[in-house]
Protein backbone atom coordinates (compact mmCIF):
# COMPACT_ATOMS: atom_id res chain seq x y z
CA UNK A 1 0.00 0.00 0.00
CA UNK A 2 1.28 3.13 -0.99
CA UNK A 3 1.84 6.00 2.02
CA UNK A 4 -0.96 8.40 2.20
CA UNK A 5 0.20 11.68 0.84
CA UNK A 6 -1.30 15.21 1.47
CA UNK A 7 -2.65 17.68 -0.93
CA UNK A 8 -2.24 20.62 1.20
CA UNK A 9 -1.54 21.24 4.71
CA UNK A 10 -2.22 24.38 6.61
CA UNK A 11 -3.45 26.28 9.59
CA UNK A 12 -7.30 27.89 9.69
CA UNK A 13 -6.38 29.44 12.86
CA UNK A 14 -4.46 29.77 16.17
CA UNK A 15 -5.01 26.89 17.39
CA UNK A 16 -5.34 24.02 14.67
CA UNK A 17 -3.73 22.41 12.00
CA UNK A 18 -5.79 20.96 8.94
CA UNK A 19 -4.05 18.18 6.44
CA UNK A 20 -6.64 17.63 3.29
CA UNK A 21 -5.33 14.17 1.72
CA UNK A 22 -5.40 13.28 -1.75
CA UNK A 23 -8.13 10.35 -1.05
CA UNK A 24 -10.41 13.22 0.23
CA UNK A 25 -10.17 12.70 3.81
CA UNK A 26 -10.15 15.80 5.97
CA UNK A 27 -7.87 15.60 9.36
CA UNK A 28 -8.08 18.69 11.99
CA UNK A 29 -5.66 18.72 14.44
CA UNK A 30 -5.46 20.65 18.09
CA UNK A 31 -2.28 22.24 17.99
CA UNK A 32 -0.98 20.79 21.29
CA UNK A 33 -2.23 17.58 20.72
CA UNK A 34 0.31 17.42 17.51
CA UNK A 35 3.16 18.83 19.89
CA UNK A 36 2.29 16.03 22.69
CA UNK A 37 2.52 13.24 19.73
CA UNK A 38 5.70 14.26 18.48
CA UNK A 39 7.85 11.69 17.87
CA UNK A 40 11.16 12.55 18.27
CA UNK A 41 13.93 10.34 20.35
CA UNK A 42 13.88 12.96 23.19
CA UNK A 43 10.00 12.68 23.67
CA UNK A 44 9.69 9.04 23.03
CA UNK A 45 12.44 6.59 24.20
CA UNK A 46 13.74 4.81 21.23
CA UNK A 47 13.85 1.47 23.14
CA UNK A 48 10.50 1.07 24.94
CA UNK A 49 8.54 2.99 23.16
CA UNK A 50 7.61 4.78 26.05
CA UNK A 51 6.63 8.62 26.20
CA UNK A 52 9.22 10.20 28.34
CA UNK A 53 7.22 14.08 27.33
CA UNK A 54 5.50 15.28 30.45
CA UNK A 55 2.32 16.80 29.31
CA UNK A 56 2.91 19.12 32.07
CA UNK A 57 5.55 20.78 30.74
CA UNK A 58 3.26 21.41 27.25
CA UNK A 59 2.44 25.29 27.43
CA UNK A 60 -1.54 25.41 26.62
CA UNK A 61 -1.39 27.95 23.89
CA UNK A 62 1.34 26.17 22.44
CA UNK A 63 1.78 26.41 18.13
CA UNK A 64 3.44 25.91 15.14
CA UNK A 65 6.41 28.31 14.53
CA UNK A 66 7.68 27.33 11.07
CA UNK A 67 7.52 24.26 9.03
CA UNK A 68 9.03 22.91 6.16
CA UNK A 69 8.43 19.71 4.06
CA UNK A 70 11.07 16.53 4.44
CA UNK A 71 11.61 15.42 1.64
CA UNK A 72 8.37 13.33 -0.36
CA UNK A 73 7.21 11.80 2.83
CA UNK A 74 7.50 13.97 5.96
CA UNK A 75 6.37 17.43 7.67
CA UNK A 76 9.19 19.77 10.51
CA UNK A 77 7.66 21.25 12.49
CA UNK A 78 9.22 24.08 14.93
CA UNK A 79 7.23 24.54 17.75
CA UNK A 80 6.75 27.91 19.65
CA UNK A 81 8.33 26.54 22.81
CA UNK A 82 11.70 26.11 20.24
CA UNK A 83 11.05 22.18 19.71
CA UNK A 84 11.80 21.55 16.38
CA UNK A 85 13.07 17.52 16.21
CA UNK A 86 9.99 16.29 15.32
CA UNK A 87 9.69 14.78 12.12
CA UNK A 88 5.84 13.79 11.41
CA UNK A 89 5.77 11.13 8.75
CA UNK A 90 2.54 11.56 6.43
CA UNK A 91 2.00 7.50 7.74
CA UNK A 92 1.80 9.09 11.38
CA UNK A 93 0.31 12.09 10.66
CA UNK A 94 -2.62 10.25 8.84
CA UNK A 95 -2.84 7.56 12.29
CA UNK A 96 -3.00 10.31 14.25
CA UNK A 97 -6.50 12.00 12.83
CA UNK A 98 -8.18 12.42 15.37
CA UNK A 99 -11.61 12.55 13.44
CA UNK A 100 -14.41 10.00 14.68
CA UNK A 101 -14.13 7.74 11.28
CA UNK A 102 -10.22 7.35 12.21
CA UNK A 103 -11.00 6.77 15.75
CA UNK A 104 -14.35 5.26 16.42
CA UNK A 105 -16.01 5.64 19.61
CA UNK A 106 -17.25 2.17 20.99
CA UNK A 107 -20.54 2.07 22.77
CA UNK B 1 -3.11 25.07 -54.35
CA UNK B 2 -5.20 27.44 -52.45
CA UNK B 3 -4.51 28.42 -49.45
CA UNK B 4 -8.26 27.59 -48.38
CA UNK B 5 -7.55 24.33 -49.06
CA UNK B 6 -4.28 24.25 -47.12
CA UNK B 7 -6.16 25.69 -44.24
CA UNK B 8 -8.73 22.84 -44.41
CA UNK B 9 -5.92 20.32 -44.46
CA UNK B 10 -4.23 21.84 -41.39
CA UNK B 11 -7.45 21.52 -39.44
CA UNK B 12 -8.37 17.47 -40.92
CA UNK B 13 -4.50 17.31 -39.60
CA UNK B 14 -4.87 18.30 -35.92
CA UNK B 15 -8.51 16.27 -36.11
CA UNK B 16 -6.42 13.30 -37.22
CA UNK B 17 -3.42 13.77 -34.53
CA UNK B 18 -6.27 14.43 -32.00
CA UNK B 19 -6.70 10.30 -32.66
CA UNK B 20 -3.27 9.81 -31.96
CA UNK B 21 -3.28 7.88 -28.17
CA UNK B 22 0.56 8.49 -26.47
CA UNK B 23 0.81 4.52 -25.18
CA UNK B 24 2.36 5.45 -21.70
CA UNK B 25 -0.21 8.33 -21.14
CA UNK B 26 -2.84 7.13 -22.58
CA UNK B 27 -4.24 10.61 -24.11
CA UNK B 28 -3.75 11.85 -27.84
CA UNK B 29 -0.73 13.99 -28.72
CA UNK B 30 -3.16 17.01 -29.07
CA UNK B 31 -4.82 17.01 -25.70
CA UNK B 32 -1.20 16.52 -24.56
CA UNK B 33 0.00 19.41 -26.31
CA UNK B 34 2.72 17.18 -28.16
CA UNK B 35 2.29 19.09 -31.02
CA UNK B 36 3.63 22.33 -32.46
CA UNK B 37 4.81 24.50 -35.30
CA UNK B 38 2.04 22.66 -37.97
CA UNK B 39 1.90 24.20 -41.28
CA UNK B 40 0.57 23.05 -44.01
CA UNK B 41 1.96 24.81 -47.70
CA UNK B 42 0.53 23.43 -51.07
CA UNK B 43 -0.20 20.23 -49.77
CA UNK B 44 2.78 19.60 -47.98
CA UNK B 45 2.33 19.32 -44.01
CA UNK B 46 4.91 19.88 -41.65
CA UNK B 47 4.74 19.38 -38.11
CA UNK B 48 7.24 19.14 -34.75
CA UNK B 49 6.35 16.21 -31.80
CA UNK B 50 7.43 16.83 -28.70
CA UNK B 51 8.09 14.02 -26.33
CA UNK B 52 9.00 14.12 -22.91
CA UNK B 53 11.99 12.54 -22.57
CA UNK B 54 14.67 12.55 -25.71
CA UNK B 55 15.03 8.88 -24.50
CA UNK B 56 11.42 7.98 -25.85
CA UNK B 57 11.41 4.03 -26.72
CA UNK B 58 8.32 4.63 -28.70
CA UNK B 59 9.76 7.60 -31.17
CA UNK B 60 9.23 5.54 -33.92
CA UNK B 61 6.12 4.08 -33.10
CA UNK B 62 4.65 7.20 -32.32
CA UNK B 63 5.71 8.63 -35.91
CA UNK B 64 4.31 5.94 -37.88
CA UNK B 65 0.82 6.22 -35.85
CA UNK B 66 0.81 9.62 -36.64
CA UNK B 67 1.61 8.76 -40.73
CA UNK B 68 -0.99 6.63 -40.66
CA UNK B 69 -3.95 8.63 -38.88
CA UNK B 70 -2.96 11.72 -41.34
CA UNK B 71 -2.91 8.99 -44.39
CA UNK B 72 -7.21 9.61 -44.84
CA UNK B 73 -7.20 13.04 -45.64
CA UNK B 74 -7.22 14.13 -49.29
CA UNK B 75 -5.18 16.81 -50.49
CA UNK B 76 -1.91 15.54 -48.48
CA UNK B 77 1.30 15.92 -50.66
CA UNK B 78 3.91 15.09 -47.94
CA UNK B 79 4.06 14.74 -44.74
CA UNK B 80 7.34 15.73 -43.21
CA UNK B 81 7.67 15.12 -39.12
CA UNK B 82 10.20 16.06 -36.50
CA UNK B 83 10.62 14.68 -33.49
CA UNK B 84 12.40 16.52 -30.49
CA UNK B 85 12.24 16.43 -27.22
CA UNK B 86 11.49 18.93 -23.39
CA UNK B 87 12.08 16.86 -20.85
CA UNK B 88 9.67 17.24 -17.84
CA UNK B 89 11.32 17.39 -14.30
CA UNK B 90 9.83 15.69 -11.20
CA UNK B 91 8.28 16.77 -8.22
CA UNK B 92 11.41 15.26 -5.70
CA UNK B 93 12.85 18.45 -5.59
CA UNK B 94 9.65 18.93 -2.68
CA UNK B 95 11.12 19.49 0.69
CA UNK B 96 14.55 19.10 -0.72
CA UNK B 97 17.60 21.38 -2.14
CA UNK B 98 17.37 21.87 -5.69
CA UNK B 99 20.69 20.77 -8.16
CA UNK B 100 21.05 23.45 -10.81
CA UNK B 101 20.46 23.05 -14.65
CA UNK B 102 19.54 18.74 -13.61
CA UNK B 103 15.70 17.98 -14.31
CA UNK B 104 15.64 14.85 -12.91
CA UNK B 105 17.48 12.30 -10.61
CA UNK B 106 17.58 8.54 -10.84
CA UNK B 107 19.53 6.40 -7.89
CA UNK B 108 20.85 3.26 -8.09
CA UNK B 109 20.53 1.13 -5.43
CA UNK B 110 21.03 -2.51 -4.33
CA UNK B 111 20.25 -4.53 -0.82
CA UNK B 112 23.96 -5.86 -0.93
CA UNK B 113 26.86 -5.04 -2.62
CA UNK B 114 28.34 -7.07 -5.12
CA UNK B 115 25.48 -7.40 -7.65
CA UNK B 116 26.97 -5.01 -10.22
CA UNK B 117 25.20 -1.66 -9.26
CA UNK B 118 28.19 0.47 -10.21
CA UNK B 119 28.38 -1.30 -13.90
CA UNK B 120 24.67 -0.57 -14.22
CA UNK B 121 25.07 2.74 -13.26
CA UNK B 122 28.05 3.45 -15.69
CA UNK B 123 26.10 1.51 -18.89
CA UNK B 124 22.41 3.40 -18.00
CA UNK B 125 24.39 6.30 -18.18
CA UNK B 126 25.74 5.54 -21.57
CA UNK B 127 22.35 3.77 -22.67
CA UNK B 128 20.49 7.19 -21.68
CA UNK B 129 23.21 9.85 -23.65
CA UNK B 130 23.14 7.21 -26.31
CA UNK B 131 19.14 8.01 -26.71
CA UNK B 132 19.75 11.21 -26.98
CA UNK B 133 19.49 12.46 -23.72
CA UNK B 134 22.20 14.59 -21.21
CA UNK B 135 23.20 12.93 -18.91
CA UNK B 136 25.48 13.32 -15.56
CA UNK B 137 26.85 10.21 -13.18
CA UNK B 138 27.06 11.37 -9.04
CA UNK B 139 29.34 8.43 -7.61
CA UNK B 140 28.09 8.76 -4.36
CA UNK B 141 29.24 4.84 -3.15
CA UNK B 142 30.91 6.08 0.22
CA UNK B 143 32.58 2.88 0.46
CA UNK B 144 33.94 1.67 -2.66
CA UNK B 145 33.41 4.87 -5.07
CA UNK B 146 35.16 3.24 -8.93
CA UNK B 147 33.26 5.02 -11.31
CA UNK B 148 36.16 6.98 -12.55
CA UNK B 149 38.14 3.99 -12.85
CA UNK B 150 35.53 2.37 -14.65
CA UNK B 151 34.98 5.16 -17.45
CA UNK B 152 39.04 5.65 -17.54
CA UNK B 153 38.85 9.31 -15.61
CA UNK B 154 42.16 10.30 -14.57
CA UNK B 155 41.24 13.91 -14.43
CA UNK B 156 40.09 15.70 -11.01
CA UNK B 157 37.57 17.82 -11.05
CA UNK B 158 38.23 22.19 -11.28
CA UNK B 159 37.50 24.19 -8.47
CA UNK B 160 36.94 28.02 -9.43
CA UNK B 161 35.26 30.03 -7.29
CA UNK B 162 33.99 27.56 -4.95
CA UNK B 163 32.30 26.12 -7.66
CA UNK B 164 33.21 22.54 -9.04
CA UNK B 165 33.77 21.62 -12.67
CA UNK B 166 33.54 18.07 -13.19
CA UNK B 167 35.67 16.02 -15.70
CA UNK B 168 33.92 14.90 -18.51
CA UNK B 169 33.89 11.82 -20.21
CA UNK B 170 31.46 10.55 -23.76
CA UNK B 171 29.93 14.04 -23.01
CA UNK B 172 28.77 12.93 -19.54
CA UNK B 173 30.25 14.69 -16.54
CA UNK B 174 31.31 12.91 -13.74
CA UNK B 175 31.40 13.64 -9.48
CA UNK B 176 32.54 10.95 -7.64
CA UNK B 177 33.65 10.69 -3.99
CA UNK B 178 37.32 8.35 -4.94
CA UNK B 179 38.13 12.25 -6.10
CA UNK B 180 37.78 13.30 -2.58
CA UNK B 181 40.11 11.04 -1.46
CA UNK B 182 43.95 9.41 -2.41
CA UNK B 183 43.44 5.81 -4.23
CA UNK B 184 43.85 3.52 -2.11
CA UNK B 185 43.03 4.91 1.36
CA UNK B 186 40.64 3.40 3.45
CA UNK B 187 37.45 5.50 3.08
CA UNK B 188 36.08 6.37 5.96
CA UNK B 189 32.95 8.13 6.21
CA UNK B 190 31.18 9.55 9.41
CA UNK B 191 27.89 10.69 9.11
CA UNK B 192 28.41 14.17 9.65
CA UNK B 193 31.24 14.15 7.13
CA UNK B 194 28.94 12.40 4.56
CA UNK B 195 26.37 14.85 4.88
CA UNK B 196 28.92 17.67 4.01
CA UNK B 197 30.20 16.26 0.95
CA UNK B 198 26.72 15.35 -0.66
CA UNK B 199 25.54 18.73 0.01
CA UNK B 200 28.58 19.63 -1.60
CA UNK B 201 28.22 17.77 -4.72
CA UNK B 202 24.04 18.69 -4.27
CA UNK B 203 25.22 22.60 -4.06
CA UNK B 204 28.10 23.77 -5.22
CA UNK B 205 28.79 21.39 -8.64
CA UNK B 206 28.44 23.09 -12.33
CA UNK B 207 26.50 19.84 -13.99
CA UNK B 208 25.08 22.67 -16.92
CA UNK B 209 21.83 20.97 -18.26
CA UNK B 210 21.23 17.68 -17.55
CA UNK B 211 17.82 15.34 -18.60
CA UNK B 212 19.12 12.73 -15.88
CA UNK B 213 21.71 12.64 -13.39
CA UNK B 214 22.48 9.36 -12.14
CA UNK B 215 23.55 8.48 -8.71
CA UNK B 216 25.47 5.53 -7.77
CA UNK B 217 24.14 4.56 -4.40
CA UNK B 218 26.25 2.95 -1.48
CA UNK B 219 24.76 -0.26 -1.27
CA UNK B 220 22.67 -1.63 1.23
CA UNK B 221 19.67 -0.21 3.65
CA UNK B 222 21.60 1.71 6.14
CA UNK B 223 21.84 4.66 7.12
CA UNK B 224 24.00 6.45 5.05
CA UNK B 225 21.81 5.48 2.01
CA UNK B 226 19.11 6.53 4.01
CA UNK B 227 20.37 10.37 4.17
CA UNK B 228 21.28 10.30 0.92
CA UNK B 229 17.79 8.93 -0.22
CA UNK B 230 16.99 11.97 1.65
CA UNK B 231 19.53 14.53 0.82
CA UNK B 232 19.03 14.15 -2.95
CA UNK B 233 16.12 14.76 -4.58
CA UNK B 234 15.76 12.09 -5.87
CA UNK B 235 13.04 11.42 -8.71
CA UNK B 236 13.07 7.75 -8.63
CA UNK B 237 15.03 4.84 -7.67
CA UNK B 238 16.70 1.81 -9.88
CA UNK B 239 17.50 -1.33 -7.77
CA UNK B 240 20.21 -3.58 -9.46
CA UNK B 241 19.91 -7.43 -8.01
CA UNK B 242 21.25 -10.56 -8.96
CA UNK B 243 18.54 -13.51 -9.73
CA UNK B 244 18.76 -16.30 -6.91
CA UNK B 245 16.54 -16.96 -4.22
CA UNK B 246 18.16 -14.69 -1.77
CA UNK B 247 18.12 -11.13 -3.92
CA UNK B 248 14.44 -11.48 -3.30
CA UNK B 249 15.14 -10.67 0.48
CA UNK B 250 17.77 -8.42 -0.18
CA UNK B 251 15.19 -6.35 -3.24
CA UNK B 252 12.29 -6.49 -0.74
CA UNK B 253 14.63 -4.40 2.17
CA UNK B 254 15.76 -1.57 -0.26
CA UNK B 255 12.43 -1.15 -1.39
CA UNK B 256 10.75 -1.11 2.20
CA UNK B 257 13.68 1.76 2.87
CA UNK B 258 12.76 3.73 -0.23
CA UNK B 259 8.72 3.24 0.45
CA UNK B 260 9.41 4.43 3.87
CA UNK B 261 10.47 8.13 2.28
CA UNK B 262 7.90 7.71 -0.49
CA UNK B 263 10.86 7.48 -2.92
CA UNK B 264 9.17 6.07 -6.42
CA UNK B 265 10.63 3.07 -7.31
CA UNK B 266 11.16 2.94 -11.14
CA UNK B 267 12.03 -0.37 -10.82
CA UNK B 268 14.29 -3.83 -10.61
CA UNK B 269 17.57 -4.70 -13.45
CA UNK B 270 17.99 -8.48 -12.59
CA UNK B 271 22.19 -8.55 -13.35
CA UNK B 272 24.33 -11.32 -13.65
CA UNK B 273 21.53 -13.55 -15.50
CA UNK B 274 22.82 -16.33 -16.94
CA UNK B 275 26.13 -17.15 -18.47
CA UNK B 276 26.73 -17.98 -21.57
CA UNK B 277 29.62 -20.05 -22.50
CA UNK B 278 32.05 -18.97 -25.46
CA UNK B 279 33.67 -22.32 -25.89
CA UNK B 280 30.82 -24.82 -25.67
CA UNK B 281 27.49 -22.33 -26.41
CA UNK B 282 26.23 -23.49 -23.12
CA UNK B 283 24.14 -21.28 -21.32
CA UNK B 284 24.33 -21.33 -17.70
CA UNK B 285 22.15 -19.98 -14.90
CA UNK B 286 25.68 -19.85 -12.27
CA UNK B 287 23.30 -17.53 -10.01
CA UNK B 288 19.77 -18.99 -10.70
CA UNK B 289 17.22 -17.17 -13.03
CA UNK B 290 14.09 -15.19 -12.82
CA UNK B 291 14.99 -14.08 -9.41
CA UNK B 292 14.88 -10.36 -10.29
CA UNK B 293 11.40 -10.57 -12.06
CA UNK B 294 9.75 -12.60 -9.23
CA UNK B 295 10.99 -10.12 -7.02
CA UNK B 296 9.19 -7.34 -8.97
CA UNK B 297 5.99 -9.57 -9.84
CA UNK B 298 5.97 -9.95 -5.35
CA UNK B 299 6.74 -6.85 -4.76
CA UNK B 300 4.20 -4.92 -7.58
CA UNK B 301 6.87 -3.26 -9.02
CA UNK B 302 8.32 -3.03 -13.00
CA UNK B 303 10.95 -5.08 -14.18
CA UNK B 304 13.13 -3.02 -16.49
CA UNK B 305 14.81 -5.83 -17.62
CA UNK B 306 18.49 -8.68 -17.23
CA UNK B 307 21.20 -8.28 -18.03
CA UNK B 308 23.60 -11.70 -18.61
CA UNK B 309 26.75 -11.98 -17.19
CA UNK B 310 29.12 -11.70 -19.93
CA UNK B 311 33.03 -11.56 -19.86
CA UNK B 312 33.23 -8.35 -22.20
CA UNK B 313 30.61 -6.30 -19.42
CA UNK B 314 33.91 -6.81 -16.99
CA UNK B 315 36.66 -6.46 -18.85
CA UNK B 316 35.37 -3.23 -20.82
CA UNK B 317 34.54 -1.62 -17.12
CA UNK B 318 38.00 -2.62 -16.10
CA UNK B 319 40.26 -1.15 -18.79
CA UNK B 320 37.78 2.36 -18.58
CA UNK B 321 35.82 1.41 -21.52
CA UNK B 322 32.29 0.26 -21.00
CA UNK B 323 30.57 -2.03 -23.39
CA UNK B 324 28.30 0.68 -25.13
CA UNK B 325 30.94 2.71 -25.72
CA UNK B 326 33.70 -0.19 -26.63
CA UNK B 327 31.09 -2.44 -28.23
CA UNK B 328 27.60 -0.67 -29.18
CA UNK B 329 26.50 -3.27 -31.18
CA UNK B 330 26.69 -6.06 -28.72
CA UNK B 331 23.02 -8.04 -27.54
CA UNK B 332 24.61 -6.53 -23.77
CA UNK B 333 24.19 -2.81 -25.16
CA UNK B 334 21.44 -3.41 -26.77
CA UNK B 335 19.99 -4.71 -23.31
CA UNK B 336 20.93 -1.87 -21.57
CA UNK B 337 19.28 0.72 -23.69
CA UNK B 338 16.03 -1.18 -23.78
CA UNK B 339 16.41 -0.99 -19.76
CA UNK B 340 17.20 2.88 -19.91
CA UNK B 341 14.01 3.48 -22.37
CA UNK B 342 11.99 1.43 -19.73
CA UNK B 343 13.69 4.04 -16.84
CA UNK B 344 13.00 6.90 -19.64
CA UNK B 345 9.28 6.63 -20.04
CA UNK B 346 8.94 5.51 -16.49
CA UNK B 347 10.23 8.93 -15.17
CA UNK B 348 8.27 10.72 -17.71
CA UNK B 349 4.93 8.98 -16.78
CA UNK B 350 6.07 9.93 -12.89
CA UNK B 351 6.03 13.50 -13.51
CA UNK B 352 2.71 14.19 -15.53
CA UNK B 353 1.41 12.52 -12.09
CA UNK B 354 3.09 14.79 -9.80
CA UNK B 355 1.08 16.70 -7.74
CA UNK B 356 2.78 19.34 -5.12
CA UNK B 357 1.58 19.68 -1.89
CA UNK B 358 0.38 22.27 -0.76
CA UNK B 359 1.56 23.95 2.81
CA UNK B 360 -0.06 27.36 4.11
CA UNK B 361 2.23 30.15 5.81
CA UNK B 362 1.80 30.54 9.72
CA UNK B 363 0.58 33.41 11.11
Amino acid sequence: MPAPTPQSIDAPDRRRVRIVWRDGHESIYENRYLRLSCPCASCVNEWTGERTLREADIPKEIRPASWHLVGQYALSIEFSDHHDTGIYSYELLRKLCPCPLCHPVSG
Amino acid sequence: MSQEKDKEISEAVMKGLGRVIEPDFKKDLVTLKMIEDLSVKDGIVTFTVILTTPACPLKEEIKKACLEALKPIEGIRHVDIHMTARTTGGGAKEGKAEIEGVKNVIAVSSGKGGVGKSTTSVNLAIALTELGAKVGILDSDVYGPNIPLMLGINALPKQVNNRWFPPKVYEIPVMSMAFMAPPGAPLIWRGPMLHGIITQFIRDVEWGELDYLVVDMPPGTGDAQLSLAQLVPVTGTVIVTTPQEVALSDARRGLAMFQKVNVPILGIVENMSTFHCPNCNHETPIFSQGGGEKAAIELKVPFLGRIPIDLSIRVAGDEGRPIGISHPESPLSAAYLKIAGNIASRISILNSEFQPITLGTLA
